[in-house]
């Protein structure tokens, strides 16, 4: 027969102090845990969910990045009439091609602080090849002027980044703010867009571009499309579907923030379950009596170990329930850094999954019977006689 | 027997609950000593960085590179003792795909004056000095790659296609602890005069200059000439002392160190939890026996004291266990596994001595704050309400 539940629940109760202790041990190792983990899949969501598998990049053999990437302009044209690409109403190639460049702007809100942003040459044909990217504020920008569009993700986070002002993208060279686009929380949302012409004058880029995209006519289409372009080794490309690209690029620093929460987890975790160790002690050592009392009952050792068990994992849970739920609030919060494959700034936000939130709720279950198995075998070790008699 | 004593001894009542505790603590200050090394390597760039340099790059991006020419004006500018070009070059080794270090092309003399913290042996200098297609690497890439004096390797460029042939004329070490150990240099003219140069339109450019100034005092009024001399040119300059330079640079991943930051910081609360549990648990089961020594003439300060000796003394124990500990994990093994896998982010990754300081002056202090509230309570106590309990 197993010790009622409520004993347990009731003995938490009567003991406050303690189990609070404890639980918000365990409640800020849960945080930790899972705003790490969010952090780590906020990063991931950010940077390939750029990525279509309907699309294929194409950057410059050996070059890994856009920003190293260079393509001529009649070498972009014999990557449009590859076999796989869409083709619109008048047979023309859906695809496009951009000059990616980053520059440094002074941070709003700062004192003279700079930072990194990319900024993106494009074709009026952007938008079409890329229909997640829509301008929620303003109007797209009027293609062969000095008209950019901004990210909401930068928009005003650097000085001349709102909606109507302007900043310089080369010494008396100022590009105006006429539109503000989002993207579905990608890391386009992170760039400036300007014209193609435009920035290639003022990087002196002359007439190449770093990368062409397509629209394939499949997701399948890709592999006769890459064989075309890999193919002519002359060229010296290298075609890659979008969303593998962007799963490169965002690699080193989603591995380093995951790896990071991971280690630092480890080491909480250890001290959670040592804090829920000894209060697991504490409470066996308080109570013997009443765990003689029970034994003598007529109570199983194997009951009063499940007994002292439960008790330690709801107190865990009641901490994990805790920490699960304040780690929702860092939804609100954005969280920037540096990507480290483009030296560019992104802004990430803590994403938030089903699976992260329980698994973390798990992870401080786990840690109470960790923590509450040696304290649980001590209870039920203990002899009735010597236990009552105290 | 003196009042500590009696504290210390109380620890031996229920040695199995003591240990634990140790142990948590000292698993709380190993915590926050990596945390703040963590923190650290990502500073110590700025913190060691040089004084009396000034970096110039085009001012509105670092990919875009300046006229050679701007390297001349700048050496003529008062205060400036010397100056050096270099070229972010981009380049892998085609037998390790996957390892990343940096590679740069430089005049060699004048950038190992500019960098004299870099030291390569005499000879190999001179060997390099007069080997267009000579290279120096850093003593942790020669050890990752298996490079010795003499070798021949071609890398595969990034940014100029193709491959590239280099043979090794020498290793430097460091005496500075910001330098990286693992970056390649090699003739700026091998570089310039190649055909890839002349197909990517950059020759006869340089993509940032260092200059050494004669007085660090006045790094920002030399950065400043710099820039006014070329204000009215087609590419403008953006100069910055050293320090300053790094210090943008931890700007961009602010919000990491931030983080890392809060949660070292969480870590001990989470330790002032345990330790505090710990405490309040011992006083309420020695409830009985305060009263006794309260009855026997005690005061309530000497039951504070009691408490807050024995919090203290468990603190300290876990403090310096936890230094123990730490100090073998991260200067023999975990430090140097990242200096010499990953020297391009982190080339400096040891304790700060003050850390430890820090980490045993936070251990005393949050034993004391972890034991307030119980010592508190203790001393309050009515000496019949406490020897009426027997609990």
């Amino acid at each position: 027969m197993l010790i009622p539940l409520s004993y347990n629940v009731r003995s938490l109760f009567v003991r406050k102090t303690t189990t609070i202790a404890t639980a918000l041990g365990i409640g800020l190792v849960v945080f930790v845990l899972s705003s790490s983990l969010m952090l780590g899949q906020g990063i991931r969501n950010t940077l390939v969910s750029n990525g279509s598998t309907n699309r294929a990049i194409v950057i410059r053999k050996g070059s890994d990045t856009e920003m190293a990437s260079g393509i001529d302009s009649n070498v972009v044209s014999l990557i449009m009439a590859a076999p796989g690409v869409k083709r619109g109403n008048e047979g023309q190639a859906l695809g496009t091609s951009d000059v990616v460049v980053v520059a440094s702007l002074d941070k709003e809100g700062t004192d003279g602080m700079i930072s990194n942003v990319l900024i993106r040459g494009v074709q009026p044909a952007a938008l079409l090849v890329r229909p997640e990217v829509r301008i929620v504020e303003g109007r797209p920008a009027q293609p062969g002027t000095d008209e950019v569009i901004v990210g909401q993700g930068i928009r005003g986070r650097f000085k001349g980044t709102e909606l109507g002002a302007s900043f310089d993208l080369k010494k008396n060279r100022p590009v105006k703010v006429v539109g503000v686009f989002e993207s579905g929380g990608s890391s386009l949302e992170s760039e400036v867009w300007a014209d193609i012409d435009t920035v290639r004058n003022s990087f002196g880029r002359g007439s190449s571009s770093s990368s062409a995209t397509v629209v394939l006519d499949s997701p399948g289409a890709y592999d006769g499309f890459a064989a075309y372009i890999e193919n002519d080794k002359q060229l010296g490309l290298e075609p890659m579907r979008e969303n593998v690209y962007y799963d490169k690029q965002s690699e080193g620093t989603s591995v380093f923030i995951t790896a990071l929460g991971a280690i630092i987890a480890f080491f909480f975790s250890v001290g959670a379950m040592i804090g829920a160790m000894i209060t697991m002690y504490g409470a066996v050592a308080q109570r013997s009596k009443e765990v003689g009392t029970l034994r003598a009952l007529g109570f199983s050792r194997g009951a009063v170990l499940l007994s002292f068990l439960f008790e330690s994992v709801v107190l865990a849970t009641i901490g994990g329930l805790l920490g699960g739920i304040a780690s929702m609030g860092m939804t609100a919060v954005k969280f920037s850094t540096m990507n480290f494959a483009t030296w560019q700034e992104i802004s990430f936000s803590f994403d938030p999954s089903p699976a992260i939130i329980l698994g973390s709720i798990v992870a401080g279950g786990v840690m109470g019977v960790l923590g509450g198995f040696f304290p649980a075998v001590a209870a039920s070790r203990l002899s009735p006689i010597e236990a009552m008699r105290g | 027997m003196n009042m500590g004593v009696v504290a210390v001894r109380n620890l031996g009542r229920n040695k199995l609950r003591t240990l634990l505790t140790i142990a948590g603590v000292s698993v709380a200050i190993v915590t926050f000593i990596l945390l703040r090394t963590v923190l650290s390597a990502w500073t110590v760039a700025a913190d060691h960085a040089a004084k009396d340099r000034v970096g110039t790059r085009h001012k509105v991006s670092f990919i875009i590179p300046l006229p050679k020419r701007y390297l001349e004006e700048i050496k003529q500018i008062p205060g400036v003792k010397g100056a050096a070009g270099a070229n972010w070059f981009g380049a892998k080794d085609p037998k390790h795909e996957t390892e990343f270090f940096g590679s740069f092309a430089v005049d060699p003399e004048e950038y190992l004056e500019v960098y004299d913290e870099i030291i390569v042996p005499p000879e190999q200098r001179e060997a390099w000095f007069q080997n267009r297609t000579g290279a120096v690497v850093g003593d942790a890439l020669a050890k990752k790659m298996g490079w010795k004096v003499g070798d021949r390797v071609t890398l595969v460029g990034t940014i100029y296609p193709g491959d590239w042939e280099f043979q090794i004329s020498g290793i430097y070490t460091a005496v500075r602890k910001s330098v990286d150990r693992s970056s390649f240099m090699f003739h700026y003219d091998y570089l310039n005069d190649s055909q890839a140069v002349a197909n990517a339109n950059s020759k006869d450019l340089v993509g940032w200059i260092v200059s050494r100034i004669d007085d660090p005092s006045r790094a920002a009024e030399i950065s400043r000439t710099i820039d006014a001399r070329f204000d009215e040119r087609d590419q403008q300059t953006l100069s910055m002392s050293e320090r300053a330079m790094n210090t943008s640079f931890i700007g961009m991943i602010s919000a990491i160190l931030k983080a890392v930051d809060v949660v070292s910081l969480v870590i001990l609360f989470i330790m002032v939890l345990i330790l505090g549990n710990t405490v309040a648990m011992g006083v309420r089961e020695r409830t009985h026996e305060y009263g006794v020594l309260r009855a026997i003439g005690f005061l309530p300060k000497h039951l504070a004291a009691f408490v807050v000796g024995e919090a203290m003394t468990v603190s300290v124990a876990g403090g310096v266990l936890g230094v123990m500990i730490s100090y073998p994990f991260v200067q023999e093994g975990l430090g140097r596994f990242l200096e010499e896998n990953m020297g391009a982010f982190c080339p400096f990754f040891r304790i700060d001595p003050a850390t430890i300081v820090w980490a045993l002056l936070l251990a005393m202090l949050l034993g004391a704050v972890a034991a307030a509230l119980p010592a508190y309570n203790a001393s309050r106590l009515k000496v019949i309400d406490a020897l009426r309990r027997t609990g």
